[in-house]
């Protein structure tokens, strides 16, 4: 299924900074990743991280500051006006709150046809078909719902309304910034399972960005850990769950509650916040909270190497290394 | 009264009174609470959690809104009584801590002042007497240097650090029974785990009963002694926790559990979902709320409430015409 030779999407160095002079703040500081054909990517860290400017920079809502952003082989990063649209239908977007992502006073098959109307790509009875099929296939009865205003809907069906509307133009790409962090558990799980359909029957490529560790994992085929900024850990979901290297992927599946009365509590707990980033500590970002933190962290900033195939670590000293070498 | 029971909640009903007619958020809850005791009470949005803890804490809007049956607060009744005999309790009896830590202080007061507050109008310290309390308390909830935070402006805290404000707020009478409203929603995993285990801590320390609502089945897991599952303002199943998740009989707390996604799981695993949603409490069945997502429903369960009955765990109760059965059901069978 993956299409290891060129990567759908290719970012590299992206920094993302907001503000100039001494108040500029990097919330975004250079990082690098790619999404192949067909795969999911899960991108989780925790608030403040930059996970959802990187979304928006790779669909230029927010401008990158520098850096490179790849779609098909196509360098997106300065691309503007017409151009830019074009690439949109490519690579769309779904966001958090799905209430405010619609329009209350519009009817929900105009929402959904919105792309269609303005690219014109289809028309007439052709265009009504369309919009019908992809209300059915997000699991609402357009016959029912169509002329209901979006406002009626609540949130788990305001989000089917989103996928639809985003899967209009079909495109290769989605963005989904935290799609279902504002659902209950019951909702979610059908929005879950509806995204994996869909990915599935439409070929879809998924940049899956949120908190939320067991609903990333549920997800992903491989995942991207986010602190300040930065990209501390990436790699196969299931090995980067089982095994993580970086101290902070640990502390965070540490601090991930599960809905299981035997599961051990009380692991070793992170202390403090993280720093603010318009002032990131030197070298490596995480070694203010680190408990094995030395010298050379704060002197060196650590890149991303590989610890195994395709599982790559920023960290100086990494778990998986220090284990073996104990053992 | 048994003097093990700190909180005894009977038959607690709630109607909010809209102009699209009486709208029963809490209907008719029973349970009662152990001294020393942690109790988590989960449910979907909607499902009535948060306004059965106002309802205890006797925060219900003054108008437009009716309240029957029992709250007994360490033997105080808390329903149909004046706000004045009220405020009695809130505080040295019960404190609350809510869901929003952005929103539940004032933004335009020191954090210092607001525990001070507390202590000078419950307790009636003077004011260096509170100010030192004040102090003392924002340390004990780990908050680094109090002494220049006291202070300090909500605005100037992270969330994580307002809800440890909200908590010495809240502990600063030292009340035998904490309501947490959802005190880590919103909150990263990493700080939120520091609140939990905090809690946690005060809990032991300050000799009180905790009152744990959360929409997170993980938050309760681990953390509280018994469990009430709520759905469409009704208690559907209560029992020790252990019971509640491993040999549930209730569907939908099977549901529930098997609706959320899990860490141990291999990625890509199909997730269970419950078809539908919370029905519309305007409109409620004669039958069990449930029914109409589930799989087990038959014309009984359309037409007829079912009451909670005895499961064979002592404690353990479910509303359910049609229950799972149970661990030694299924063993025999």
């Amino acid at each position: 299924m993956t299409d290891t030779t060129q990567p759908l999407l290719k970012v590299r160095d992206l920094t993302v900074t907001f503000g100039k002079g001494h108040h500029a703040v990097s919330a975004v500081a250079g990082i690098s990743f790619d999404i192949f054909e067909g795969e999911t990517l899960g991108l989780v860290g925790e608030s403040g991280c930059g996970k959802s400017t990187t979304g928006k920079a790779l669909m230029k809502i927010v401008e990158p500051s520098s850096g490179t952003i790849e779609l098909e082989g196509v360098d997106i990063t300065n691309q503007k006006g017409r151009s830019l649209r074009n690439i949109r239908t490519r690579m769309q977007m779904i966001f958090q709150d799905p209430i405010s992502s619609l329009n209350p006073r519009r009817r929900v098959k105009d929402i959904v046809a919105e792309p269609l109307d303005c690219w014109k790509t289809v028309e007439g009875d052709e265009r009504d078909v369309l919009i019908s099929d992809l209300l059915n296939k997000v699991g609402i009865d357009p016959a029912v719902y169509g002329n209901r205003y979006a406002r009626q809907f609540s949130g788990g069906q305001c989000q089917r309304i989103s996928i639809a509307r985003s899967l209009a133009m079909r495109p290769k790409m989605l963005i989904c910034d935290e799609m279902v962090s504002a659902l209950d558990v019951s909702v979610q799980a059908q929005i879950l399972n509806l995204l994996e359909d869909l990915k599935n029957e439409y070929g879809l490529t998924l940049l899956f960005i949120a908190h939320d560790l067991a609903v990333v994992k549920n997800v992903s085929d491989r995942v991207a850990v986010m602190y300040l900024g930065k990209i501390c850990e990436i790699g196969p979901s299931d090995v980067l769950y089982e095994a993580p290297a970086h101290p902070y992927t640990k502390f965070l599946l540490g601090a991930a509650l599960e809905a299981d009365p035997d599961s051990p509590v009380h692991g070793d707990v992170l202390e403090g916040e993280p720093p603010s980033p318009m002032n990131p500590p030197s070298g490596c970002r995480f070694r203010t909270r680190c408990p094995f933190a030395q010298e050379r962290c704060a002197n060196e900033e650590p890149l991303l190497r590989d610890v195994a195939p395709g599982h790559q670590v920023a960290c100086h000293f990494p778990l998986t290394i220090q284990s073996s070498a104990v053992a | 009264m048994n003097p093990d029971k700190l909180l005894v909640v009977k038959d607690l009903a709630t109607t909010f009174n809209t102009s699209a007619g009486p709208l029963p958020a809490v209907g008719g809850v029973s349970f009662d609470l152990n001294k020393n005791e942690t109790l988590g009470i989960v449910g979907e949005s909607g499902s009535g959690k948060t306004v059965l803890a106002r309802t205890i804490m006797g925060l219900q809007p003054r108008t437009n809104v009716t309240v029957t049956g029992s709250v007994l607060l360490n033997g105080h009744e808390m329903v149909g009584v004046s706000e004045a005999e009220k405020r009695k309790y809130w505080g040295t009896e019960v404190a609350m801590v809510f869901q929003d830590p952005m929103t539940s202080l004032n933004p335009v007061m020191r954090i210092g002042k607001q525990i001070d507050e507390t202590l000078r109008v419950r307790l009636g310290m003077s004011k260096d007497a509170a100010k030192a309390r004040a102090i003392e308390l924002l340390e004990l909830v780990g908050i680094p240097s109090p002494e220049q935070r006291y202070g300090a402006f909500p605005g100037q805290l992270s969330g994580g650090m307002r809800q440890r404000v909200v908590i010495a707020t809240a502990l600063a009478c030292s009340p035998k029974l904490l309501m947490a409203d959802e005190p880590t929603t919103g909150l990263d995993v990493t700080i939120q785990a520091q609140i939990l285990n905090l809690l946690e801590d005060l809990k032991e320390q300050f000799h009180m009963s905790v009152v744990l609502i959360t929409h997170d089945l993980g938050v309760v897991a681990t953390r509280t002694s018994r469990i009430v599952v709520m759905y469409a303002g009704r208690v559907v199943e209560i029992g020790t926790t252990r019971e509640v998740f491993t040999n549930h009989r209730m569907p939908y707390t099977r549901a529930l559990l098997e609706s959320s996604p899990k860490v141990s799981n291999p990625s890509h695993t199909r997730l269970v979902t419950i078809p539908g949603r919370p029905p519309n409490l305007l409109k409620l069945s004669l039958g069990c709320s449930f029914a109409p997502r589930c799989a087990y429903a038959t014309n009984q369960c359309h037409q007829q409430r079912p009451e909670l009955q005895s499961a064979e765990e002592p404690g353990h109760s479910f509303a359910c015409w049609n229950p799972l059965p149970s661990k030694r059901e299924a063993a025999t069978q």
